[in-house]
């Protein structure tokens, strides 16, 4: 009986864990229905261009969803990463210094507001949101507001650059989540993440130093979210202080629109790499089948909403 | 002359199990009654009833001759029965005054008096015997003396006739419990009725009119406390039939070679103060105190998850300083009271038990491989190491939380209350893995508020009360009620 019943509820669980993938197979019929373009090579193309640069973000926050904290400064930190890159390149500091000191800005900034919720306990939602003002300020301060167009080469070549027909960025999308998906998967540190974001007072049990996992996620999703930047103002052609501070709602929302709990501990590459697909077909079929414009941001909204309740409702039905 | 309140033949059930047989209890205006019993006596059924929170039971109760049912707590405070629960509920970041009367502050139109109010509850301290408590500050800068202080002058001032207390003096200092003793002796006599709950049998005898001992669920006797003592009180409070696994002939260990866990002076405010021990490789040492007597805090401590405020703790000879990652590597395991703190329920066995390994032990099939030795070793059922935690009854979730120390057998075994609601089968399975362990060499601390559990497998039983050790048994026979005896501590004068 009980055997019976836990095989039953087993099976309701990977029923909804495959919600997700559910939810972009029917999107994927829909929109295949209802437009004539959609189903094509180009338009799949499209699509992966479209979530590029939002899934090298989601890998680090990923990371950081899974520890159980958030980042929203993750956009600004894109934005910074860019317009430094850019103006060391107009300061002519040698190639590829610029990027190499974009991504430790990043970085750095990542750390300095992950230090600040794993050791002084500021939840990370204050940390990161005050982080995202100094970085944004940054931004602006270094720009003086002026769009920046001298470019490290290698943002230009990754960012808009083609390689046997497939994109770069595509490519160091792809390549940016098989690198988390490997430290998530099979490295010790990544066991440290899951089970940090499952239960910290058991693990910290165990002798994990939870608070220094804490700060290492934050300081991953900072620089991915400096990677995007770098490789986003390449595809931009310039880098502007507020180049991609739109950024930051889809790129948490892929991440728990693929399932990815916000309680921690569950989840991980695979599910962002559905939600990132979810999110770019919405948009992408939104456009084919001509919905009004002014109606695509809410029918976005909408569903994301709904993602969220969901996975509020799938934690809840967890802990009982 | 009619009791205050009176319950005649109260029966409660909680599904198959009679919590209360027939309880018949009384109380007089200006008389402290005391209320004593093991845990699962039904003391804390007795007092829900009486401050309205079980408004389902069988029997009468009648408040001032008037026979009544209480609906919720709201009514019985409406009718002057208040009670003060073991955690107290008051606000810190308010004053003193405003703690006072909360919810009830004195007004001046819709706005708050706040002169008034202050002068009221100068008053009202000053009329219990705390003249020098200053009632704008908040009540978070006083020690925890002034917090009870706080909530029963609320229940004064509300009109309460009838003050039920419930573990009041657990964590006070020994000053704070004579003052609070005195304060309560002071409102029997402007008539209030109390009913006193208490493990602390000498500060019971001292400060009650009348003693009521309840055992499992039945009143065994009401006594004047002037001529009762607290040797008779343990014995009513326990039965005469000693059972078999109630006492044990001790046998300590002979102890080869040097402690391999010694605390010295060892303190931590609010939790215990100056316990020295020591143990050697190979024995079990029974770690008695009821709760809230500092034995779980001193395992924690131990461990690394709290820092210590003086003395030291060594392994092997070597200083222990830091967290528990430090402490696992020099050979230190722990199990903590409560299973579901130490335990990822949501993941498979194999990963709880490999965690504070995965230095030396990573990749499933390796982890897979050791986990299914040590859940072997332990007698996991069904033997699936991949199997979620959460799948599993109660007590094979602790034979996982056990098992992870098996990987590499420590040195010290820290176990916090390790048969906690369990079957006897059960229980017994899990003591006998304490004793293998044991046997293989480890020291075994079995830190328990369970009297049967730790005369089930000590060779040597230390009792702490109220932070401090306060016996140590090596040898002879061994009673459970040596234990609660020992355990209800002495009512410390302040010199």
């Amino acid at each position: 009986m009980a055997e019976k019943r836990s095989r039953t509820s087993r099976l309701a669980e990977r029923a909804r864990e495959l919600a997700p993938v559910w939810t972009l197979l029917a999107l994927i019929v829909f929109f295949g229905v209802y437009s004539e373009s959609f189903f094509t090579l180009e338009n799949f193309g499209n699509i992966l261009n479209q979530v590029a640069l939002l899934a090298i973000m989601g890998t680090g926050i990923t990371f950081v969803l899974l520890t159980a904290q958030i980042d929203l400064s993750v956009s600004y930190m894109a934005t910074l990463a860019g317009v430094v890159a850019a103006y060391a390149t107009a300061g002519h500091l040698p190639q590829p210094w610029p990027i190499v000191v974009a991504l430790l800005v990043a970085a750095f900034l990542g750390w300095v507001s992950g230090a600040a919720t794993a050791y002084l306990g500021i939840p990370s939602f204050m940390s990161t949101l005050a982080m995202s003002l100094i970085a944004s300020g940054l931004s602006l301060y270094l720009t003086r507001g002026r769009i920046l167009f001298d470019l490290p080469p290698l943002s230009k070549t990754l960012g808009s650059g083609r390689i046997f027909g497939v994109k770069w960025l595509v490519i160091v999308a792809a390549l940016t989540l098989l690198v988390g998906h490997l430290v998530l998967r099979y490295t010790r540190f990544g066991r440290y993440v899951y089970m940090t974001g499952a239960n910290p007072k058991a693990a910290e049990l165990a002798g994990v130093n939870t608070r220094r996992i804490v700060a290492w996620v934050m300081v991953i999703a900072a620089f991915t979210a400096g990677l995007a930047g770098v490789v986003g103002i390449g595809r931009l052609g310039s880098a502007t202080p507020t180049a991609f501070d739109g950024m930051l709602i889809d790129a948490i929302g892929a991440v728990v629109l693929g399932g990815t709990s916000l309680f921690g501990g569950v989840g991980g590459i695979p599910q962002t790499v559905v939600g990132l697909l979810i999110l770019g077909v919405l948009r992408n079929g939104l456009d084919q089948v001509s919905v009004n414009i002014y109606a695509k941001t809410l029918i976005t909204g909408i569903i994301l909403f709904a993602a969220l309740v969901f996975n509020i409702l799938f934690a809840g039905k967890k802990e009982s | 002359m009619e009791p205050l309140l009176r319950l005649s033949q109260v029966r409660k059930r909680f599904g198959g199990i009679e919590a209360l047989k027939g309880i018949d209890f009384e109380v007089f205006a200006g008389e402290v009654h005391a209320l004593v019993g093991e845990n699962g006596a039904g003391k804390s059924t007795m007092m829900k009833i009486l401050a309205g929170v079980i408004p389902d039971y069988e029997g009468e109760m009648a408040y001032k001759g008037r026979a009544l049912r209480l609906k919720n707590p709201k009514e019985a405070l409406d009718l002057g029965i208040a009670m003060i629960h073991q955690e107290l509920s008051v606000m810190p970041e308010l004053s003193v005054a405003e703690n006072i009367f909360l919810g009830r502050q004195p007004t001046r139109g819709r706005v708050v008096d706040w002169r008034r109010m202050f002068a009221e509850a100068r008053r009202i301290l000053e009329a219990l015997g705390y003249p020098h408590v200053e009632v704008e500050r908040a009540l978070g800068d006083y020690p925890l003396g002034v917090h009870q202080l706080a909530e029963i002058a609320r229940a004064v001032t509300s009109g309460a006739e009838l003050i039920i207390m419930d573990e009041p003096t657990s964590a006070l200092s020994p000053m704070e419990t004579e003052r609070l003793l005195e304060l309560i002796r002071r409102l029997a006599e402007q008539g209030k009725a109390i009913v006193y709950i208490s493990h602390f049998l000498e500060e019971v005898t001292a400060v009650a009119d009348r003693i009521t001992v309840l055992r499992d669920g039945r009143k065994v006797a009401t006594l004047r406390a002037e001529e009762t003592d607290k040797a008779e009180l343990v014995r009513l409070m326990l039965g005469k039939e000693a059972r078999f696994f109630e006492r044990t002939e001790l046998a300590a260990r002979a102890r080869e070679g040097k402690p391999v866990l010694e605390l010295t002076h060892l303190s931590r405010p609010r939790a215990f103060e100056d316990v020295s021990l020591a143990l050697y490789p190979g024995e079990i040492v029974g770690l008695y105190g009821l709760i809230g007597s500092g034995h779980f805090e001193l395992a924690e401590t131990v461990f690394g998850l709290a820092r210590s405020s003086a003395g030291q703790v060594r392994v092997a000879g070597k200083p222990l300083r830091g967290g528990p990652r430090r402490a696992i590597r020099e050979g230190i395991a722990y199990v903590p009271p409560s299973r579901r703190s130490g335990l990822f329920l949501e993941k498979p066995v194999y990963q709880n038990v490999s965690l504070p390994w995965l230095d030396r032990l990573f990749g499933p099939a390796r982890e897979l491989a050791a986990a299914r030795r040590v859940t072997e070793e332990v007698g996991l059922r069904p033997p699936d190491p991949a199997r979620n935690v959460g799948a599993f009854s109660g007590g094979n979730q602790q034979k996982v939380a056990i098992a992870r120390w098996l990987i590499e057998p420590p040195k010290v075994f820290l176990a916090s209350e390790p048969t906690r609601g369990m079957d006897v089968g059960a229980k017994d399975e899990v003591l006998s893995i304490l004793r293998r362990m044991a046997d293989a060499g480890t020291a075994v601390l079995l830190v328990s508020s369970e009297p049967e559990t730790i005369l089930a497998a000590a060779h040597r039983i230390l009792v702490m009360a109220k932070g401090k050790i306060v016996a140590e048994y090596a040898s002879g026979e061994v009673t459970k009620e040596m234990l609660v005896h020992a355990a209800a501590g002495e009512l410390k004068k302040s010199a």
